[in-house]
């Protein structure tokens, strides 16, 4: 299906307002993005370019730069979530479930709502069956959680053009690579439609970071700046805001205290509530319009 | 010879928070390890980086300005970092093409007699992967430095950072006893390989010249910005285990004129704190192994 048949345009101003319990006029959701690099494909990302460019393989700096998110910077990261009483939501690729587990069992143990994020980290479009990696995620995540995922996040948001068939199809509820509103909307599919939950790709800090190349207190003006405006325009209908981060960008200990300061800014504030994904999504299917 | 190991078969993954704290004498909390870079590039292949892109994008060879841009490092910018280091009285540890002991000995004996230890970083620059004869250039490596220095070199460092799957035997073979390429922690770790354990020690690709001036594209105040939030993280963490600060610099960015007063500010800052060490990678080699459960335990 086409997008456009998925989904029709709707302008945000035109619709009946939604509003969140307890006064809260917004919602945040911060997600951490847990991935397993695999040794023998081309890393995702690079931080250094190799000695007269090319992508040799093993990349092992790129390798390692990685790694030390989940062994150092996750770590980091946590203690921020736990500080701050936030909640945390996890994308994690079903593979990371097996080679990280105290990761794993540090998000459970704090209750943090687990979300599949492919069962490893490449565009879903080069995923060989993309059914069995979706479901496969989905297995390893319920034997870990003893509960399967409601969302899903597509790595680097990628999706063929029958992901949303395929997510619904295998259970799951809602979906976050359709950062085309500020609030939830229903995605059509071959069967029942399927919600899409607001998440971000330029409060975020792949993007910042990685792609913009901007300094890390990039991730701080521009999370404020975001959220300023976001809470401005929720003063009639609830919006949703997302905050994405990597463990091995954010983690650093140069871009720490941006992460940390971000988020003790905005919890500063009144009527901001904190959720997770699911909990966004089980708030939209109560008050929202019904299923298409 | 049976399939090479992958990382994940060298070393188990370990979550920093679930290990036994380290411990380091005499009250320090926090070692800087500062890396100078020398290499050599050679005008028959394509330069390593490029400041100026060739005209039209399409690179030829020779490239004289992009040679002559890292040539000015070794000419000139180098010079700065003697100064500088020699007024703060550190000896950094020098990551060196062992080609620049036959090319450049002026500017190798200079760090030999300020004895900064010699870490080996193959034997020119260009990507690993790209040798012939690996464990040859390894062993030339090393036998150069060693008789430039009269001691053969504890640590090793890739070229950028590069390494093929076989490249941890090779380099326990030819005596290395630490390596810098895996920068995927903040303490030092065992791996294992065939020949042998190797330690890794922190090194940093983010604290480092090259991403954030010549791949990110920052303002020459960044370097010591982004030193400085690290340095101020990792001293609070050092409240409760030792941390590793790592500063990677290449004469011909950060010897610039224009860039030298950043590194200049940023070690001014750093040695105004408390239980704050200058080691060279030996240093923390020799340090580590004499604190953890012998060579051989896994991270």
């Amino acid at each position: 299906m086409l997008p456009t048949e998925r989904i029709a345009y709707s302008p945000i101003a035109n619709r009946p307002p939604l509003k969140l319990p307890n006064g809260a006029r917004m919602a945040m959701w911060v997600i951490v993005n847990v991935e397993e690099w695999d040794i023998k494909q081309t890393m995702p990302r690079t931080v250094l370019t190799p000695p007269a460019g090319g992508s040799p393989m093993p990349d092992i700096p790129n390798w390692a730069w990685h790694e030390y998110g989940n062994r150092v910077g996750f770590w980091r990261m946590l203690k921020v979530f736990d500080e701050l009483k936030i909640p945390g939501v996890l994308a994690i690729n079903g593979s990371a479930l097996a080679a990280y587990p105290p990761i794993a069992e540090a998000a459970l143990q704090r209750g943090w709502e687990f979300m599949g994020h492919g069962f490893t980290q490449r565009n879903m479009q080069k995923v060989e069956n993309e059914r069995e990696d979706i479901r496969n995620t989905a297995d390893v995540i319920a034997a870990v959680t003893g509960k399967r995922p409601r969302g899903w996040l597509g790595p680097g948001l990628t999706e063929t053009w029958e992901t949303p068939d395929l997510l619904k199809e295998e259970g799951y509820d809602y979906v976050a690579d359709w950062v085309l509103d500020d609030q939830p909307v229903w995605l059509k599919t071959k069967t029942t439609p399927i919600v899409n939950v607001p998440y971000t790709q330029e409060c975020n800090d792949v993007a910042m970071m990685l792609i913009q190349h901007h300094r890390a207190s990039e991730y701080y003006d521009r999370a404020i700046d975001q959220f300023e405006q976001i809470y401005d325009d929720a003063a009639e209908s609830a919006r949703v805001m997302a905050l994405v981060v990597h463990p091995y960008i954010m983690g650093a200990p140069h871009r720490l205290k941006y992460f940390r300061r971000t988020l003790e800014t905005i919890r500063k504030k009144p009527n901001v509530a904190f959720m997770t994904g699911e909990q966004i999504l089980d708030w939209y299917l109560s008050i929202g319009p019904k299923a298409p | 010879m049976t399939d090479p190991m992958i990382p994940r078969d060298r070393c188990d993954f370990s979550a920093i928070v679930d290990r036994p704290r380290l411990k380091l004498p005499n009250g320090a909390r926090i070692i800087i390890w500062t890396i100078v870079n020398l290499e050599v590039w050679d005008i028959a292949k394509p330069m390593a980086r490029q400041v100026i892109p060739a005209p039209t994008g399409i690179p030829l060879l020779p490239d004289v300005p992009n040679w002559s841009w890292h040539e000015y490092g070794m000419r000139v910018g180098v010079w700065r970092f003697f100064d500088l280091f020699r007024k703060l009285d550190i000896a950094p540890t020098l990551s060196i093409n062992a080609r620049v002991c036959e090319d450049y000995p002026r500017v190798a004996q200079q760090a030999k007699d300020a004895g900064w230890e010699f870490m080996g970083h193959a034997y020119e620059q260009g990507p690993i992967h790209k040798e012939p004869d690996q464990r040859a250039m390894i062993d030339r490596s090393m036998k150069v430095i060693e008789k430039f220095t009269g001691k053969r070199p504890t640590g090793w460092l890739g070229p950028g950072l590069t390494q093929t799957l076989e490249t941890p035997e090779y380099l326990a073979e030819a005596g290395v006893k630490y390596i810098g390429d895996w920068v995927y922690d903040d303490e030092p770790t065992t791996i294992r390989t065939a020949k042998g354990p190797l330690v890794t020690l922190p090194y940093t690709v983010e604290l480092n010249d090259i991403p954030m001036m010549m791949v990110q594209h920052h303002g020459s105040d960044h370097f010591a910005k982004r030193a400085i939030d690290s340095f101020d993280q990792l001293y609070q963490e050092s409240e409760r285990r030792p941390k590793i600060l790592s500063l990677a610099i290449h004469p011909y960015i950060s010897g610039q004129p224009f860039r030298i007063k950043y590194l200049r500010e940023l070690y001014d800052y750093l040695n105004k704190f408390d239980g704050v060490v200058h080691w060279n990678g030996e240093q923390i080699y020799d340090w580590y192994t004499s604190n953890v459960p012998g060579p051989g335990a896994t991270s």
